[in-house]
């Protein structure tokens, strides 16, 4: 049985600490800030300026390959790259910002009590580890997820605001990167958190988590996100069926998680 | 056997971690409404058996019953919530007095009204009403000790375990809160168990004790029966106006030449084998004009106590 009060005072302490917090909270900020706007800007406003594409890894390869028909027919080079930059390139980015944020959250919260033996308090608590670990997996992903949904509106914002004139009136979002936003963030984030506390169970500081984090679970994640701009290429009823599978792949985890939660591991080891 | 009116029951417990067995066969029970303190030196095994006894570790071997129910992995959430631990736990620093009280009742599933009471009231009593908005960071050492021990009291628990609570509290917080303490389980009924290392004044406080050396209860039973037993004798500690040679012969003539009769400046101490004894040392001093100015009878201590235990080693 789940306390809900728990969980939510758990989440609220979190919170209050890390808002308190402000070397680790800005930048956390900063990543959102270069690939919601400076990215979309400098693509839209220098188009297909040779040094653009030369600065951004991998974009000329990626136009290069775009199939052939997934783009809207008479565009211009210029137009071409605009509208396959800001339609498909970008997607991943928007998976990788909540599982970074999440990442570096986690690792926080929870070794972070660790390293700051508070841990032990918590663990004397009536709180259950099911409790113990969604609360602390729902502390990273709740922020990560909201940080990836404003930073999705200042880029619908921004690219319609810059691109529409270009293209020929409003053209973001289309309907598959609504289901990735409103459904695949929160998902992806809230698998690479557990995978993260998972990890951080064995960890006794930030530093060795964030490293058993970069091994570990962002390998894992970069392969989920990689198929992102695969997924845009396909109808949004491909994107719904992942996020389904998505949603059952979170479930089985957590319960994993939760299954090897060990608060005697977690005392000896402080 | 579990009696009804146990809190708790520890039998049998044992913890091996590798090759190194932290805690041996350590059986105690502990009555509700009691005060029971486990004592040891550093390193003995009291933290294991406290993390034992909450269901932070599992037993290699042995049980615990809490409140007359076994506590395994099953039974420990719910059993958690009925008790309360002061450790050297850290607080959260970064956040204030009352967000720490706050969220840990909150924890303990107390409505926000009835938390923001029981936190006035707890923080009224430890003296730190004034501070209730400081972050814990900015607290002295011995302010967030009687916070550490208000965190573990708010919910008003019904097995309360508290390790050195009084440590860098100065004499009169630290009578404060040994006084707090005893009104709570006079009122509450909270049986409270206490780990530490400041012994004076102990047994004001605590009913019972336990005497832990590397992982094993060398004595456990009730204070004043464990010094009774000890100390069989009562000690008296004598004044007398006259030669010191004098005073001695005359108390030796009443308790036995054999009888150890300590003489420090102008008094000495004895024991006498039965009550009246004294009556009649008092007498014979009299008769042989040697002046009585005072006679202070001697109770060993929990201090006392300790100290013996550790130093001759042997199960009392």
């Amino acid at each position: 049985m789940m306390n809900r009060q728990r969980v939510r005072a758990l989440i609220r302490k979190d919170w209050r600490e890390l808002s308190r917090n402000k070397q680790a909270t800005v930048p956390l900020l900063v990543l959102p800030l270069v690939f919601v706007i400076i990215i979309p800007t400098a693509i839209i406003l220098l188009g297909n300026n040779p040094a653009l594409l030369a600065t951004v890894n991998g974009l000329q390869a990626f136009i290069d390959n775009l199939p052939v028909g997934i783009t809207p027919d008479g565009y211009s080079t210029r137009q071409l790259i605009i509208y396959a930059v800001i339609v498909y390139f970008m997607a991943p980015f928007f998976l990788l910002i909540p599982v970074m944020v999440a990442s570096i959250m986690a690792s926080s919260s929870f070794v972070g009590e660790k390293e700051r033996r508070t841990i032990e308090g918590l663990l004397y608590t009536p709180l259950t580890d099911r409790e113990l670990v969604l609360g602390k997996v729902l502390v990273s992903v709740v922020p990560a997820v909201l940080l990836t949904w404003g930073s999705f509106l200042i880029y619908t914002l921004l690219v319609n605001v810059l691109g529409g004139p270009i293209l020929g009136g409003m053209f973001f979002p289309t309907w598959t990167w609504a289901v990735i936003i409103i459904v695949l963030v929160p998902l992806v984030s809230f698998l690479a958190t557990c995978l993260i506390v998972a990890v951080s169970g064995r960890s006794t500081s930030m530093q060795d988590a964030q490293g058993s984090a970069m091994l570990i679970v962002l390998p894992v994640i970069a392969l989920v996100v990689g198929q992102a701009t695969g997924l845009l290429l396909f109808d949004v009823s491909v994107a719904l069926i992942v996020a389904a599978a998505l949603l059952v792949v979170d479930v089985v985890v957590f319960v994993c998680v939760v299954g090897r939660f060990q608060r005697e591991r977690i005392v000896t080891r402080l | 056997m579990t009696s009804p009116t146990d809190a708790l029951v520890a039998s049998g417990l044992t913890k091996r971690f590798a090759e190194r067995e932290a805690v041996s066969n350590l059986s105690f029970r502990v009555p509700t409404g009691r005060a029971f303190g486990l004592l040891g030196p550093n390193g003995s095994g009291k933290t294991t058996t406290v993390r034992m006894l909450t269901g932070l570790l599992r037993p290699t071997g042995g049980t615990v019953t809490l409140f007359g129910q076994r506590l395994d992995t099953a039974s420990a959430d719910a059993l958690r919530g009925r008790i309360g631990v002061q450790t050297d736990t850290n607080l959260y620093e970064s956040l204030s007095v009352r967000d720490n009280l706050q969220i840990w009742g909150e924890l303990y599933g107390l409505a926000p009204a009835v938390v923001r009471q029981k936190a006035g009231e707890v923080l009224e009593v430890l003296g730190l009403s004034e501070r209730v908005d400081s972050l814990v960071g900015q607290l002295s050492k011995g302010m967030r000790q009687k916070l550490s021990v208000g965190r573990a009291v708010l919910h008003e628990p019904d097995l309360l375990f508290l390790d050195e609570p009084t440590a860098g509290l100065d004499p009169e917080a630290s009578a404060d809160l040994i006084d707090y303490l005893k009104e709570m389980i006079r009122t509450l009924n909270t049986t409270l168990i206490i780990c530490t290392h400041q012994l004076h004044g102990l047994e004001s406080l605590c009913d019972e004790l336990g005497i832990i050396r590397q992982g094993r209860l060398v004595i456990t039973g009730e204070v004043q029966s464990l010094l009774r037993r000890r100390w069989p004798e009562k000690r008296y500690r004598l004044s007398a106006a006259g030669d010191p040679a004098a005073v001695r012969a005359a108390i030796t003539a009443v308790i036995g030449a054999e009888a150890e009769v300590v003489v420090t400046g102008d008094h000495c101490e004895f024991a006498v084998p039965e009550d009246e004894a004294i009556s009649r040392v008092i007498a014979r001093l009299v008769r042989d004009g040697l002046g009585v100015r005072a006679v202070v009878p001697q109770y060993p201590t929990i201090q006392d106590l300790y100290f013996a235990t550790l130093n001759d080693g042997s199960p009392s």
